[in-house]
């Protein structure tokens, strides 16, 4: 008897209460919104790879071009434009900019959580502040002051001067969620290397630092990818395309008719996502964390 | 003339009598003139207390101080001499560390020996004593270490050369035979760790760590083996004997030192100053003050303060060392007049410069004040000066926060300010294309053409104004009401590819902005696949990047298309963590879904992540990308915008256009404070309602 009522209808195993005909249609129109959303996201990026490889595509990209795969927008990209050397200078500058950003926060973010100094609070609030005057207001100024300062100092090219904004800009909000991540760390930990003989700069090298290292780790990917990201800042100080970043050097492949060739974007813009990506995928959880720990929470 | 205490006290309070009887009586004077009430008798004592004074180099203690100091003088010559004499009675082959320390022993017996007489008489003549005391008990300890472990040592070192005339040869064949057996162990050990692992007993990561584990043994087996070749063996005991000693004698002497500052704090001193003058008259020049308090190295420190003041500060505020400008007074007369190559604009950021320099050197002058007045206040209240030891240590301490933080000091005031307080002089300023490379002050007429919307930056200022608050409100709340939604119904339990759906759905904030809004920009261009498809299905040529409407209902959308991924992983990360009991509860209570939603859900995660919402909005309200390099702000409408902006502009991209391509710098710039203040104002609301800030938690 049991058993032909098993076959008849499946038994119901879950535990969660049988959908009611409302509840069956509220999922279908869950499931139907959820993946307009992905061909909404996806469709995009699929023409974009499309473009890239289709070898029909003349400098404009038009929609009823028919298919035939090649790579010469990718051959093109590497051999008439400065691709490469736009990759290099964008490496070159987001790993500056990483490192110095790391080297100066890491101390800023110990002294603040760990140190009663005079003039702390104050200048936490001066901090705060100035977290909020956004990178551009200075851009009359950036142009001028490198031109003074590369007078003095010859060496110092706009590139230079670049990874000093992007560091400077990032050092308020940056020791901030650093200072928030060590002031997690129990100070007992402190308290008994000192016990035993470590100095203040041993506590940081050998206690902090590697305890922070997640959060370090955080703070250095999102310097490294500020400078891919970001447009305004490239254009206005970096004027040779021998000197430009990525996103400054393929804004000409679609924005200059000289130079223009939109298949060969797309397959510039490709090549450049396609790690961003697969690191935000990889590291997603971590990169959220750093982000929603940037906000004040004091 | 001050007053004298009858006590002399140290930094925690402790009371000392005071040894010098002369300011002893004028203590106890004082100390009457002070109970006394009766106006005669007060003046009768002052009276009293002058003759006393005058009668200072008569005072029976006074002399006999004067006599201590004649012989103290005398003394120290004779030892000079004694030490020199000393110096070539010693051995010649004495190592120079250890003659040092000797002729230093030497020395301070003598002062032992003389001081003990006097140490009721005067504290310095106590503090020296013990000192000197100090010194005489360990310097002998330390001495002997560094002779004992030096003899060591060449025992060792001799022992070596003994040992490397011979030949361990059958030694070193027993090590070469046992590291081959070592290793074949490690090779059978290796073999098996992988063939447990290939059986599935252990995992790939305890393989690895296995393996690390086993080729860590055999390195530490054979190292110790190694050790039983003699040469080996005695070798690494030199090695370690010249570590030891090297730590040991910094060791001991940091002891003494330390056991040196203890007597420091314990013996008081005295002084017939009752005003801090130096801290006054050396004011202007810091290190001066600290030599004459006697402290040599912070004196040394300061004096590099000094020399940055009075060869750079204040130089270079009065322009020389200029790259053009003039220091401080560039910044009135802006280069007005000079030749052509002088820009106004240099001689403005110099005089900001010029600005900076003066305060830090100002600051500098403040620090330095406040220590020399310090250290002759509590020097005056009895705390002797702490000593270049000490200063050291307090520096390595309390100093360690600011040293640290210098560099982040010295960019955020040279790469943020500098240029902020730069642009807000620009504003101030007439600075457009006829005024290039000179322009001058004009107050706040910027400002006031802004406010009035008039001229020809001025005009369209409101009509960018409210797009571009239009456009912050509905971009920023699409993003955020799609990535509400979206993650919402992600999160539904009945919803099956949970993990297809959350890879996607981050993949618009992963792929960088730059490229995607180009490549939309492509795509709703004349040919574009958006444009092509629209025309299918309305039937009629739909120009995006012409119409003013569609441009923005674009940009809205795709901003929305953008934001949506950053909210839904947010909302994604609070909903995963929103305890699964509150639902149980709920489901208890008979609640539907939609009520579980709406009362639960919704509140819990909008009160988490507003505050970063509100980022959204101060974020989409300076984006300049999306505007930019979709349509370059277009499409271009010169009756209603003129020919300095487009109609999607946004203020930000107004000022790039304006700064950068037109060269109106100065309304730019007034543009740029209007909105910075703007952000600024919104930001310190959110800070005030921070819980850290409410609770005074920093």
């Amino acid at each position: 008897m049991i058993k032909k009522k098993s076959k008849k209808e499946k038994l119901y195993l879950s535990d969660r209460p049988p959908l009611s005909l409302p509840g069956k249609i509220g999922l279908g129109f869950s499931y139907l919104v959820l993946f307009s959303w992905v061909v909404a996201i996806v469709w995009p990026l699929y023409q974009m790879v499309v473009s890239a490889f289709n070898g029909r595509q003349e400098q404009r990209i038009m929609a009823n071009t028919n298919f035939e795969f090649s790579t010469k927008h990718f051959e093109y990209l590497f051999t008439e434009t400065l691709y490469l050397q736009w990759v290099k200078n964008t490496i070159f500058i987001a790993g500056a900019t990483a490192i110095l950003t790391l080297i100066v926060v890491s101390f800023t973010g110990y002294a603040y959580s760990r140190y009663r100094f005079a003039g702390r609070k104050a200048s936490l609030m001066a901090i705060m502040l100035i977290q909020t005057i956004p990178t551009f207001a200075g851009i009359t100024a950036y142009f001028t002051m490198h031109s003074i300062v590369s007078a003095v100092i010859p060496e110092f090219t706009r590139q230079m001067m670049l990874i000093l904004i992007y560091t400077g800009g990032g050092i308020a909000s940056n020791t901030f969620i650093l200072k928030g991540y060590i002031d997690s760390v129990s100070t007992e930990l402190d308290d008994a290397a000192k016990i035993d003989g470590c100095s203040n700069f041993d506590v940081y090298r050998l206690i902090i630092m590697p305890i922070a290292r997640p959060m370090l780790t955080i703070i250095a990917l999102w310097s490294f990818i500020g400078p891919f990201m970001d447009y305004l800042m490239a254009r206005v100080l970096l004027t040779n395309p021998s000197s430009y970043t990525l996103a400054a050097g393929l804004f000409t492949l679609i924005s200059d008719f000289r130079t223009l060739n939109q298949p060969a974007f797309a397959a510039g813009g490709l090549l450049t996502a396609i790690p961003i990506v697969a690191l935000f995928i990889v590291l997603q959880r971590q990169l959220v964390s750093g982000l929603t720990s940037g906000s004040v929470k004091g | 003339m001050g007053k004298y205490g009858l006590f002399l006290e140290d930094n925690i309070g402790n009371k000392y009598e005071r040894k010098n009887l002369y300011l002893r009586e004028l203590a106890l004077i004082d100390e009457r003139i002070k109970i006394e009430k009766s106006s005669k008798e007060i003046s009768k004592l002052k009276a009293s207390r002058t003759e006393f004074i005058k009668n200072k180099s008569k005072n029976e203690y006074m002399l006999s101080l004067n006599e201590l100091k004649d012989k103290e003088k005398k003394f120290l010559n004779e030892l000079k001499k004694k030490k020199q004499e000393f110096s070539t009675t010693l051995d010649k082959e004495m190592e120079s560390k250890v003659k040092r320390l000797t002729i230093q022993l030497y020395e301070n017996r003598q002062k032992e020996d003389f001081y003990k007489g006097y140490i009721n008489l005067d504290y310095r003549a106590e503090y020296n004593y013990l000192k000197a005391k100090e010194k005489s008990y360990q310097l002998p300890k330390i001495i002997e270490y560094i002779v004992n472990s030096q003899n060591e040592i060449k025992e060792a070192l001799e022992l070596q050369s003994k040992l490397e005339k011979e030949d361990f040869a059958s030694k070193k064949a027993e090590v070469e035979s046992f590291k081959k057996e070592q290793k074949d162990k490690l090779d059978k050990e290796i073999t098996r760790i992988k063939a447990r692992q290939k059986e599935g007993v252990i995992s790939k990561k305890a393989e690895i760590n296995s393996i690390a584990a086993a080729k860590r043994g055999y390195k530490n087996d054979v190292a110790l083996k190694k050790y039983e070749i003699p040469t080996n063996a005695n070798k690494e005991i030199v090695k370690s004997k010249k570590h030891e000693l090297r730590m040991g004698i910094k060791r001991n002497l940091k002891i003494l030192n330390g056991d040196i500052a203890d007597i420091r704090r314990r013996i008081p001193v005295e002084v017939e100053k009752t005003k801090p003058i130096f801290s006054f008259l050396t004011f202007p020049i810091p290190g001066i003050g600290q030599a004459l308090n006697k402290q040599y190295g912070k004196a040394l420190i300061f004096l590099v303060a000094s020399l940055f003041i009075y060869l750079v500060a204040i130089p270079y505020a009065l322009g020389y060392g200029n790259y053009q400008g003039e220091g401080i007074a560039g910044l009135i007369n802006l280069a007005e007049g000079g030749p052509r190559i002088y820009k106004s604009l240099i001689f403005m950021i110099e005089g900001v410069v010029a600005i900076f320099f003066v305060i830090i050197g100002a600051m500098l002058l403040i620090v330095s004040f406040k220590d020399v007045y310090s250290v002759e206040r509590s020097t005056i209240r009895g705390i002797r000066h702490s000593n270049w030891f000490e200063t050291k240590r307090a520096l390595k301490q309390e100093g360690f926060p600011y040293m640290v933080s210098l560099p982040a000091l010295l960019i955020i005031i040279f790469i943020v300010l500098v240029p902020v307080i730069t642009t807000f002089l620009l504003s101030l300023t007439n600075m457009n294309p006829q005024n290039q490379s000179k322009f001058s002050w004009i107050g706040i007429q910027n400002y006031q053409l802004i406010a009035t919307g008039q001229g020809l930056a001025g005009s369209v200022f409101w009509l960018i104004f409210i797009w571009t608050v239009l456009w912050t409100l509905l971009a920023t709340s699409l993003a955020i009401l799609i990535g509400f939604i979206l993650a919402l119904l992600v999160n539904n339990e009945r919803i099956k590819g949970k993990k297809f759906f959350r890879t996607i759905y981050i993949l618009p904030w992963a792929v960088p902005a730059f490229i995607t809004i180009m490549f939309f920009s492509i795509m709703v261009a004349p040919g574009g696949s958006i444009t092509v498809i629209l025309e299918k299905l309305i039937g009629s040529r739909v120009e995006i990047k012409n119409t003013t409407l569609y441009t923005r209902s674009a940009l809205i959308l795709l901003q929305g298309w953008l934001g949506s991924a950053y909210v839904f992983l947010l909302t994604t990360g609070v909903l995963q963590a929103i305890p699964g009991d509150l639902y149980e509860a709920a489901d208890i209570d008979g609640a539907s879904s939609f009520d579980k939603t709406m009362k639960i859900t919704i509140p819990l995660v909008l009160f988490q992540i507003a505050p970063l919402l509100v980022t959204q909005y101060t974020f989409n309200f300076n984006n300049f990308s999306v505007i930019f390099l979709f349509n370059q702000g277009g499409p271009f409408n010169p009756q209603r915008y003129g020919n300095l902006a487009g109609s999607s502009d946004l203020l930000i991209s107004y000022i790039y256009k304006l700064a950068m391509v037109n060269q109106y710098q100065a309304i730019a710039a007034a543009i740029t404070i209007f909105i910075s203040l703007g952000l600024m104002f919104f930001a310190f609301l959110g800070f005030r309602n921070s819980k850290g800030f409410k609770e005074g938690r920093l």
